[in-house]
């Protein structure tokens, strides 16, 4: 990995980033970590902070098709992946499955949770398509919503399910 | 527009009726009533929606806040000097560089200041702050400045502050006493004198928190003298009336604006030190300056629910109707005022509405701690009480063998009542809820005959739709409203200040602007709660915008709707009187073959008579009684609610899994369903939370042991249980199609349904919130010591390590 | 919140990454998921010079059936990698749940077994049932490699035997057993997202009703995940009743220490190891390893 040194003795790094599918070659320090990359960096600022701990989701995205916490990765961790944050789900301008039967639900409501709700079920659903009641709970227990009690959102997630892609 | 008052509205007299509009024979209506998806669901759900931190601005500065670690403390020095050295910070402020006036939400207490002048109050309590180039820098910048200070003892235990000899947290009130309440309705000792069974109980409740999922974020901007405040609010008006007091400007030199809120549930009600710190610095740098709270500094900051100690005594007849009741109520208030004056009238004064009883006495002390400020969580300062209450009253009908849903049965509501303290109740269809709550659960089947370790409970609540008085005072109406149909009418524009923070106001509000002008929905844009380009409004609490936005949004539809049949009546050669709009389409009443399309008259009313615009306004009635406190509570109509649980105990553990929940709630005319029964679901949610999980504890130092969303457990998707969300018919005459509230409501029976449910199961009693494992696994332990069972103790087995 | 500077290292091979930690010494931590250290670091609970991340080491991520080590699990298999392998859960699906029960959906896509045992808190819902297995830990160093079973492996709370400068856990091995059962049970204070209270292992060696064999481990009770000796004693050689079941339950009690903290009272904590360590041992008994 290419780095420099800044006079006061501070590294920075050349990283290469796929996000969207878009490709990014981002200078950055090594505790930048991945949410404020995309989001001070990458003005990608769908992703949401909540916490910074790992407790609540709101800064979930897909690392290689993987949900994880953005605020618990290193930019650095995330050279060479590929990253899916709520702003590649939509693909010209047409709404994902999940994100209509979340609309279409009435599963979002300040909506501050919604983008790692949405990324969270995605990866449920590309590895399961018709998942469980249970398994779409389980799937989306690291993301915490304070408005919605979940009841929407579960029932948004089991009707995406079932709509043919 | 005022609408009339109640007349002869005394204490105790009934019946009477509200003078507002009869309910229509017809409800055919066109936009109102249906599931519409959200207006800003697209946004949100595509990551374009802008919160206040997504907000980015040219030359801007990021900004924090330097908290005391210390419960109580006098500051002896700041010194800034090293903070000041470090590259990339550009100011430093502590309470020399800012206003000294005393702010706080409620003017019958102003208490605060932007820094701490002479002593910290609590651990959080605010000291200095800075402003850099990153959000790096300010970190470092907040450890290099330097406070010292002398420690001094701290309260922290609500039920010791008003000792004689407990330290003194504001000087200025004596015994730490912030509110002291004595009201008295009727005759309560005769009534318990003459009742035939007397029974009191002691509560406590948890302070908890809201924990909206975004954290708070203000960014502040000068320009010319005049400064505008992007925040993440609840009610843009008082920020900006809070914030021009707090440096002496008029209200037209500030700006605020609300983005997407994630959010608030009571907690961003007031402003903080978010805003008043980075105007200063915002200022001082000639630049932007954005400011926000970490989880932690949001736990500090907290505004959440009191703590209550409750005290309550109840005769009953032989029969189980309430005759009289006596609250008598602790609350620990922490170190500030906040809206808690408010929270303690309300505590007591929303005891009165589900039951119908006449004698009524309720005493409270809200006590300074130590302890971050409380304030208004959903469902203000009535929750615990109605937890109490409904425990309460389910220990009295086991004492006198009466079935739970049938003594409440016998107490319930009726409509066109007024409570002992004087509200004046309209609709109430709380008998409808109770019995439906019964038949949904299966109640008749399943109480008393539920297998080992299940059981069922129930209880009821209500809310006001709006507070009949804004919280400063002043004559304003308390909504307003404006719409500007597009020149050529294919669009229509409503400006409304009501706060939509996810709750889903500004959907609703243009359901009933495009009901009211005869338009669709989905033509409709909004434009809200930005105080320079939308009419005033008070802002999202007390559950009041359906009601009271509402209310001015459908007179300012219905005066563009006047406009335009009159339009089309010049254009139609026919008397406006006999057309009517609905869904874009004018038609004749008597002749629907002639016909017109909304676009054309407008178009035509533009081109002869410029912008197509309406204007609404909005004021309750002068409500309630003239004795000290009386407007607490006040509201033109008020919602009911019944809720059944049923729950599964673990025996051994204590732990407490709930099935199903059933929630039946009256809340008149419903204007999206979809959004209604969200509404239920959340507010049902946070009750939930608060009931078995949730509560915010501290260190013998006053440190908040669990500020995470770690070790602060509100619910995930694994713990919700079934939900069961239904409505009963009704009608509000004092709201805009008939409409109520439904925001709060549901948060209200919750705990005290768990309460009973574990009652019911376990025949054990959980005197204090939340109603975890383990307190559930002391009292089956208690329980089966008191039956004789021989318990295995284990503190006192052999011991193999060390 | 955010965290402090730090030199980033991501060494191409093991032998590297040894060299770099023996060079760089203490002030040097291991960066494996990240799901720990960096929350430490947010909050000023560890402030390392240097990271040094495993990321490219992709050998330490192999979950594997050998037939004479049994089942090797590199130690950079994330939780979720561990719960979703088909080799783990036809072999030992009672660890599979146990790394399922652990945080949260997000942080098992991070998090490492090797993190989890490394951090060594007392909670941690791994160790319990790779301890009942014998599972040992393997060490890499610049001294070589060196094998120790994971009871002996964690030495208080936040402490193991990793040597402070240059040793790296590489792989946890399960070795062929047997045992006809094993299970993990976690009382948490919510159903995602929360540390165990208690958590309770136990794996048995059935033949019929007869316990031939029995190993019970206690998490979050004690300043190790620790053996309950004394109660799997009370079960060798007995036919198994419930009443058996309970009296070991009775006697792991005496087997731990547990703390009074924001999640629990001692008292209550003693009283669930009594439960939770019937219920495991019937669950093994009855279900086998899940």
């Amino acid at each position: 990995m290419q780095a420099i040194t800044d006079k006061q003795g501070v590294k920075r790094y050349l990283i290469h980033i796929t996000v969207n599918g878009d490709q990014y070659s981002p200078v950055i320090k090594a505790n930048t970590l991945l949410v404020n990359l995309l989001r001070d960096g990458l003005d990608l600022t769908g992703t949401k902070k909540g916490c910074e701990l790992g407790d609540c989701g709101s800064c979930t995205v897909l690392m290689d098709g993987k949900p994880v916490d953005s605020c618990l990765v290193l930019a650095l961790e995330a050279d060479g992946c590929e990253i899916i944050t709520i702003e590649g789900v939509a693909r010209h301008g047409e709404l994902d499955r999940l994100q209509r039967a979340f609309i279409d639900n009435a599963a979002i409501q300040c909506g501050y949770c919604t983008p790692g709700m949405i990324l969270s079920a995605k990866a449920l659903l590309a590895g399961n398509p018709h998942p469980t009641e249970p398994e779409v709970r389980a799937a989306i227990s690291g993301n915490l919503c304070r408005c919605t009690g979940y009841v929407n959102i579960v029932k948004a997630v089991l009707e995406a399910a079932e709509v043919k892609p | 527009m005022s609408r009339p008052a109640p007349s002869d509205l005394k204490p105790g007299a009934r019946p009477y009726r509200h003078p507002g509009l009869p309910e229509p024979a017809d409800k055919d209506y066109a936009v109102i009533g249906k599931s519409k998806p959200k207006i800003d669901g697209r946004e949100k759900v595509t990551g374009q929606a802008r919160y206040t931190a997504d907000l980015k601005f040219p030359n801007m500065l990021y900004g924090k806040i330097l908290t005391s670690p210390h419960a109580h403390a006098r500051i002896l020095a700041i010194d800034t000097s090293e903070a000041e050295k470090i590259p990339g910070v550009k100011a430093v402020i502590t309470h020399k560089d800012v206003p000294s006036l005393k702010y706080g939400i409620s003017p019958a207490r102003w208490d605060e200041n932007i820094f701490c002048i002479d002593t910290v109050k609590f651990v959080g309590d605010k000291v200095a702050a800075v402003a850099c180039l990153d959000e790096e820098t300010c970190y470092r910048a907040l450890r290099a400045i330097r406070v010292e200070y002398e420690v001094l003892p701290a309260v922290l235990d609500p039920l010791h502050a008003m000792d004689e000899d407990a330290p003194q947290i504001h000087p200025e009130y004596p015994r730490n006493l912030n509110t002291e309440i004595h009201q008295d309705f009727g005759d309560v000792d005769g009534a318990l004198r003459k009742a035939d069974y007397v029974r009191t109980d002691l509560f406590i409740g948890n302070r908890t928190y809201q924990a909206p999922l975004e954290p708070h974020t203000a960014t502040s901007i000068w320009q010319e003298g005049k400064l505008t405040v992007y925040s993440s609010t609840q009610s843009p008006h008082y920020f900006q009336y809070y914030i021009a007091r707090e440096f002496g400007l008029p209200m037209g030199d500030v700006r605020v604006i609300k983005t997407y809120v994630g959010g608030g549930f009571g907690g961003k009600l007031e402003p903080t030190g978010l805003e008043f710190a980075g105007a200063v610095l915002a200022r001082l740098t000639g630049r932007p300056v954005k400011m926000f709270y970490d989880r932690a500094e949001m736990f500090a900051h907290n505004r959440g629910r009191h703590r209550q100690y409750m005290k309550l005594t109840t005769g009953v007849s032989a029969e189980g109707r309430i005759l009289g009741v006596h609250a008598d109520f602790i609350m620990d208030g922490g170190a500030y005022t906040s809206l808690g004056i408010a929270t303690a009238y309300y505590a007591g004064a929303m005891l009165t509405l589900t039951y119908d009883f006449e004698n009524y006495r309720f005493d409270m002390h809200r006590v300074y701690t130590n302890l971050p400020a409380c304030g208004a969580q959903r469902g203000h300062g009535a929750p615990q009480p109605r937890y109490a209450f409904e425990a309460h009253l389910d220990n009295i009908a086991k004492d006198l063998g009466i079935d739970p849903l049938e003594i409440r049965l016998r107490n319930a509501r009726k409509p066109n009542t007024v409570t002992p303290n004087a509200f004046a109740v309209n609709s109430c269809e709380m008998t409808a809820c109770l019995e439906q709550a019964r038949d949904l659960s299966g109640w008749a089947d399943k109480k008393g005959r539920l297998p080992a370790g299940r059981g069922i409970g129930v209880a009821t609540g209500s809310f006001v739709s709006g507070a009949g008085y804004p919280i400063y005072r002043t004559d304003l109406p308390h909504a307003a409203a404006m719409i500007k149909v597009a020149e050529d009418g294919t669009a229509a524009t409503l400006y409304t200040g009501a706060t939509d923070i996810g709750q889903g106001s500004d959907t609703i509000l243009c359901q009933m602007a495009a009901e009211a002008m005869g338009y669709t929905y989905e033509q409709m844009k909004i434009v809200a709660a930005d105080t320079e380009t939308t009419p005033h409004d008070f802002g999202a609490y007390a559950s009041r915008q359906t009601l009271m936005s509402g209310a001015a949004v459908k007179e300012a539809g219905e005066e563009v709707k006047k406009q335009l049949l009159e339009m089309a009546g010049e254009m139609l050669d026919l008397p406006p009187e006999g057309l009517d709009v609905r869904l874009g389409r004018i038609a004749a009443k008597d002749r629907p073959e002639i016909t017109l399309t909304f676009e054309e008259a407008a178009r035509a009313f533009f081109v002869k008579k410029g912008p197509l615009t309406g204007r609404g306004s909005y004021a309750p009635p002068k409500l309630g009684g003239t004795f000290k406190g009386a407007p607490v509570g006040t509201s033109p109509a008020y919602s009911f609610a019944a809720q059944v649980s049923e729950v599964q105990i673990d025996e051994e553990t204590g732990e407490v899994t709930v099935l199903d929940v059933w929630d039946v709630h009256d809340c008149g005319q419903v204007i999206n369903p979809a959004l209604l029964h969200a509404q239920v679901h959340g507010a049902l949610y946070m009750g939930m939370g608060e009931s078995i999980w949730e509560e915010v504890r501290f260190d013998a130092q006053g440190r908040i042991l669990n500020p995470t969303l770690g070790e602060y457990r509100i619910p995930t998707a694994l713990d919700m249980p079934r939900v069961h969300s239904s409505i009963v018919k009704s009608y509000e005459p004092a709201g805009p199609w008939g409409v109520k509230e439904v925001g709060e409501g549901a948060t209200l029976p919750t705990m005290g349904c768990f309460r009973n449910a574990i009652f019911d199961a376990m025949g054990v009693s959980v005197n204090s919130l939340p109603l975890t494992p383990e307190k559930v696994w002391a009292a089956l332990r208690e329980k089966r010591k008191a039956d004789g069972e021989d318990i295995w103790d284990p503190m006192a087995c052999e011991c193999f390590v060390e | 919140m955010f965290l402090p500077d730090f030199d980033y290292h991501a060494p191409e091979s093991l032998a590297e990454a040894i060299d770099l930690l023996a060079r760089l010494g203490p002030s040097a931590r291991v960066l494996a998921g990240g799901t720990d250290i960096l929350v430490k670091m947010k909050n000023g609970l560890a402030a390392p010079a240097a990271l040094v991340s495993l990321k490219n080491l992709h050998e330490l991520r192999r979950i594997r059936w050998d037939a004479d080590r049994g089942l090797v699990i590199g130690a950079l298999a994330t939780h979720n990698e561990i719960c979703h392998s088909p080799v783990v859960q036809e072999r030992f699906l009672s660890i599979s749940e146990a790394a399922h029960k652990l945080a949260n959906n997000q942080v098992r896509n991070r998090g490492t077994i090797g993190g989890n045992l490394v951090n060594a808190i007392p909670s941690a819902d791994l160790p319990p049932i790779l301890i009942t297995l014998g599972a040992s830990v393997t060490l890499a160093g610049a001294d070589g490699s060196r094998t120790l079973p994971l009871e002996a492996f964690f030495t208080g709370v936040s402490c193991c035997a990793l040597k402070p400068a240059g040793e790296i856990l590489t792989e946890v091995a399960i070795p062929p057993q047997a045992t006809t059962g094993s299970t993990y049970l976690k009382f948490g204070l919510r159903r995602s997202g929360a540390l165990a209270v208690v958590g309770v292992a136990a794996a048995v060696t059935m033949e019929g009703d007869l316990v031939q064999d029995a190993r019970i481990c206690l998490g979050a009770v004690y300043r190790t995940p620790t053996r309950a000796v004394q109660a799997e004693k009370v079960l060798i050689g007995q036919r198994w009743t419930d009443d058996l079941l309970e009296q070991a339950g009775r006697t792991a009690v005496g087997c731990c220490l547990p703390i009074s903290d924001i999640r629990g009272s001692a008292e209550y904590r003693r009283d669930l190891v009594r439960i939770y360590t019937r219920r495991a041992l019937r669950r093994a008994i009855t279900q086998g390893h899940g």
